[in-house]
């Protein structure tokens, strides 16, 4: 054969492959507004950046190839805001994206290499689950799990997951183990599909029901973010990554930023202790304009988990949020909170954590989901981070809760503002607890224990015994904050932390 | 569209009821106020929707995961 013959089948071969599972089924999806494997890369990546590997791959049953364009799962290099990233989208449209022996390997091979070379992996889910006939029978089972590291994960390199589809099998896996999960209503997020499932056990299963955006937003907090359409997952992606670093050695990018109007602070927080507000107003008058990025905003929301940034830096907040039940913290909201600080410690991102919060939620419903486990999971992972961690006292701080919020010696530093309050539990609870008094049976002795276990619980309290480092008012938070970070940064390391949280588990 | 129950996630009691039967609410549109520790608890609407019915009266004492309104995600 001829070069010039050699060359006109390698075009011919790229061209076959680039039409994926055919016109008919991408007219389809056209028609639905979903985008295809290769549009969602056009998407996600800068303009024209896209470096394919695995093109040319095919079904290794050789009676399959002509009809395995890339093998169902399109892989390769590109870039987002500038920054390296490796990428893996699953072409439904290629045999349903089912996991075969060459897909597995162009996985395998992606991952490697961006771990190595320090990049960001991103998934973008939507496959059916392992191939028939590929993966039947003993031999191919036994090939199957011939990469003992296929599901390690170290966070070497933030890995984001978009769930834009139906993700059965390898999407969802990838899914679980990722930093950040993006989820579009409609998509679905499970073990096996409803048709599988209703097989399995017997009776008709709901898709939305078995892993809508709702059950896994709200419910399983496996996914972080929801969107309603793949444009809009997919930016969301690269906005989270804009929080990261490349790597787990190296920093996150430093931004240009403007300071918020901080001004409507004292006017968001009220002085009366019943009250409550929504801490989300109140951080977004904080950080830079416009940086507040919620991570499992539906899920477990007594706590707020955010990515922000103050002068440019990402930090890492976590706020109990006193619009839900008071601010205070159930289990749901402590697994929240764990897997934010996990990732944050991971990726060299501090963490600034504000508090107002009457205690730990208590209840029956609590202490059957292991409350106090989940409470010391996250006390844990709060004294084995390593990146710095400034807390600030905004009105109430009682009990175990103060701790878990970084009181005590559980941050680097910790202010209070003139109007915080700190003590074992609430006053108004205290004095029904230690003096067993009914504040309805007796009204008079009840206000006197009130009075007397308020005593000694102020700002100056803690700043007297220097239980705080200093006392604050409200509008200098964002300055404050900002000079703690900046001192205690680890200048040895030039801020990179010692990652003891990164093989954590990746659910908590 | 379907209904679904609103419940306490606190123990405590119902101080003020801010809405009834027949009002729109968006997500987080506050339903009530209970009095909990210590505190003015709002009661949030766990998404867009219409009140169907208000299941409890102000002063009621309410235990943890108890009805306390119905709504309809149609409004």
């Amino acid at each position: 054969m001829s070069y010039e013959d050699q060359f006109q089948e390698l075009s011919a071969r790229k061209q076959t492959a680039l039409a994926m599972g055919g016109p008919e089924k991408l007219r389809k999806r056209d028609a639905e507004g979903v985008l295809n494997a290769r549009s969602r890369l056009d998407v996600l990546l800068d303009d024209g950046s896209f470096r394919e590997v695995g093109l040319l791959a095919q079904s290794a049953i050789r009676a399959d190839r002509e009809k395995t364009p890339a093998d169902g799962k399109v892989s390769g290099f590109g870039r987002i805001g500038g920054r390296d990233v490796a990428v893996v989208s699953n072409d439904l449209t290629v045999k349903g994206a089912s996991s075969s022996a060459t897909n597995a390997r162009k996985i395998a091979y992606i991952k490697g290499a961006a771990t190595k070379a320090g990049m960001p992996m991103v998934f973008l889910g939507e496959s059916s689950g392992s191939r028939i006939p590929d993966t039947m029978g003993a031999e191919s089972m036994s090939l199957g799990g011939s990469d003992p590291e296929q599901y390690c994960r170290r966070r070497e390199t933030p890995w984001v997951s978009a769930v834009l589809g139906p993700c059965f099998g390898s999407s969802t896996w990838y899914t679980c183990l990722s930093d950040f999960t993006v989820m579009r209503k409609g998509a679905v997020l499970a073990v096996s599909s409803a048709r599988v499932t209703s097989l399995a056990i017997g009776e008709k299963v709901d898709p939305q029901e078995l892993g809508g955006w709702r059950l896994h937003s709200e419910v399983t907090g496996l996914v972080d973010a929801v969107a309603d359409t793949d444009e809009d997952a997919l930016d969301l992606a690269r906005t989270f990554l804009s929080y990261l670093p490349s790597h787990a050695g190296e920093l996150p990018p430093v931004t240009d930023w403007t300071a918020p109007d901080g001004g409507a602070l004292l006017d968001i927080v009220p002085v009366e202790r019943t009250k409550t507000y929504d801490i989300r107003k109140v951080i977004r008058l904080i950080a830079d304009e416009g940086s507040v990025f919620p991570v499992k905003e539906r899920f477990g929301k007594a706590v707020v988990t955010a990515l922000a940034r103050l002068e440019g830096r990402s930090v890492g907040v976590v706020a109990t949020n006193p619009l839900i039940r008071g601010g205070a913290m159930d289990p749901d909201a402590c697994r929240k909170a764990t897997a934010f600080l996990v990732m944050c410690d991971s990726f060299n991102i501090p963490v600034v954590l504000l508090t107002d919060t009457p205690g730990f939620l208590v209840g029956v419903q609590g202490e059957r989901k292991a409350a106090p486990a989940h409470i010391m999971n996250m006390m844990h992972a709060l004294q084995m981070m390593s990146v710095p961690k400034i807390a600030i006292i905004l009105r109430k701080s009682f009990g175990q809760a103060f701790l878990n919020l970084g009181g005590g010696r559980n941050s680097n530093e910790i202010a209070a503002w003139t109007s915080a309050d700190v003590s074992f539990m609430d006053p108004g609870v205290g004095a029904s607890v230690v003096h067993g008094i009914d504040p309805v049976e007796e009204p008079e002795r009840f206000k006197q224990a009130c009075a007397e276990l308020r005593k000694d619980t102020s700002a100056y309290d803690m700043a007297a015994v220097f239980g705080v480092q200093d006392v604050i008012a409200p509008r200098e938070t964002r300055s404050y904050l900002v000079q703690a970070l900046a001192t205690h940064t680890d200048r040895r390391t030039g801020g990179v932390g010692r990652h003891e949280l990164a093989n954590w588990p990746t659910y908590f | 569209m379907a209904e679904f129950p609103v419940h306490s996630e606190v123990a405590g009691t119902v101080w003020k009821i801010e809405t009834r039967a027949g009002d729109a609410l968006e997500e987080e549109g506050v339903l009530m106020v209970l009095e909990s520790m210590k505190m003015e608890i709002a009661v949030l609407a766990p998404e867009a929707g219409k009140v169907l019915s208000i299941d409890v009266a102000e002063g009621d004492t309410v235990r943890e995961g108890q009805l306390l309104a119905t709504m309809s995600a149609e409004t």
